[in-house]
């Protein structure tokens, strides 16, 4: 199956690892997105005892983990995002190895602080 | 002895062989090649010219990456030499595989100067300076090996999709000082299978043998027909 190729990424470069990646990622928050949307449907729930009890759920210590695991999806999408634009209109594309670097140092750095926010948050 | 483990195609069907090949110091994957058809299997096909990585005939995927199989020493790859046919080609035979797409495609692009005051009976130099050739010369040191197109995920999913060798030949002959015609080749690479089609996983430039930058050309065709297609709106 042709499409299969966007995943490849043996044998290949760390370009294409970043490719397999923003596609995979890209995935999962559409994913998201739509129960995230589903979730919102509650709230025509005027009491709003369907919204807080579906938040009691989620946000609790036993969740953390998939939300830290969707934010590490979220913040690579959009650094890795925001290094396709930058070289898509042609600029500093012969730093291309220092900027993907760069832009995975950023991935992780983001992604601990706001693990770590959220773990305070849900009470850690 | 090395281990040529080679995935054939009989027109039929696919199959995986194995040969060995006895090797010395300096030894090219393409001698290895020609030593199993002369000595071993004369019906193993594969495709070969100049020998020195200037025609592009030989690229093949050894090892699971696509290269050229005369510039590849077999002491840099191992005791073990696993080749396949390039991906996103059709497969005739063997290693052989179908080039005339990927050759209309490079020829739909106008890889030419294109210039109307050619006249042959008064011929006139064409001057440039060293720094208007440094902004293409990079681009023309494609040979047409196919080995950016094997690994594109755009050519992947779609064969019409231009690939990067044909858009990189555009870039180069739209940023050609001489060249009078990059209004022509702009409407070619706008259109949806070409630049735009391009996910920018720049395996093309890390893959090419030449060095060639695809990656680079069609990020730079994609600026120049995005500012193109502004101008057009504003009628500037």
């Amino acid at each position: 199956m042709p499409i299969l190729d966007w995943f490849k990424f043996t044998n290949r470069s760390v370009y294409s690892l970043a490719f397999a990646i923003q596609r995979i990622t890209g995935i999962i928050l559409l994913f998201y997105l739509c129960l995230h949307l589903i979730f919102l449907t509650s709230l025509t729930d005027r009491t709003g005892e369907t919204y807080e009890s579906l938040i009691a759920v989620t946000v609790s210590k036993q969740f953390l983990l998939f939300d830290i695991l969707l934010v590490l999806c979220g913040v690579s999408h959009g650094i890795n995002g925001l290094r396709v634009i930058v070289h898509e209109f042609g600029f500093v594309y012969e730093y291309r190895k220092v900027v993907i670097g760069f832009a995975f140092f950023l991935v992780i750095v983001a992604w601990l602080y706001a693990s770590y926010v959220m773990y305070c948050l849900v009470g850690g | 002895m090395v281990e040529f483990r080679i995935r054939r195609f009989n027109g039929d069907e696919t199959y995986w062989e194995s040969f060995e090949v006895p090797t010395r110091r300096g030894m090219t994957v393409l001698e290895g090649l020609y030593y199993i058809k002369e000595n071993i299997d004369s019906s193993l096909t594969f495709r070969a010219s100049c020998r020195m990585g200037i025609c592009g005939s030989c690229a093949v995927k050894i090892n699971g990456r696509p290269k050229l199989a005369c510039e590849t020493q077999i002491a840099s790859v191992g005791n073990k030499i696993i080749l396949e046919p390039l991906d996103n080609f059709t497969v005739l035979k063997d290693l052989v595989t179908e080039f005339e797409g990927f050759f209309a495609k490079h020829k739909a692009v106008k890889p030419y100067l294109i210039r109307s005051d050619v006249s042959y009976e008064e011929p006139k130099e064409l001057i440039q300076t060293p720094s208007e050739l440094r902004n293409y010369y990079i681009f023309t040191l494609c040979i047409k090996c196919g080995a950016c197109y094997s690994v594109c995920p755009a050519a992947a999913t779609r064969d019409d999709c231009l690939g990067p060798a044909a858009m990189m030949a555009a870039y180069r002959f739209c940023a050609d000082s001489r060249d009078r015609g990059e209004d022509a080749r702009i409407s070619i690479a706008s259109k949806d299978l070409a630049v735009w089609r391009c996910h920018l996983a720049m395996e093309c430039s890390e893959v090419c043998p030449k060095k060639a930058e695809p990656a680079k050309a069609i990020q730079l065709l994609r600026r120049k027909t995005a500012v193109n297609a502004i101008k057009s709106i504003l009628r500037w």
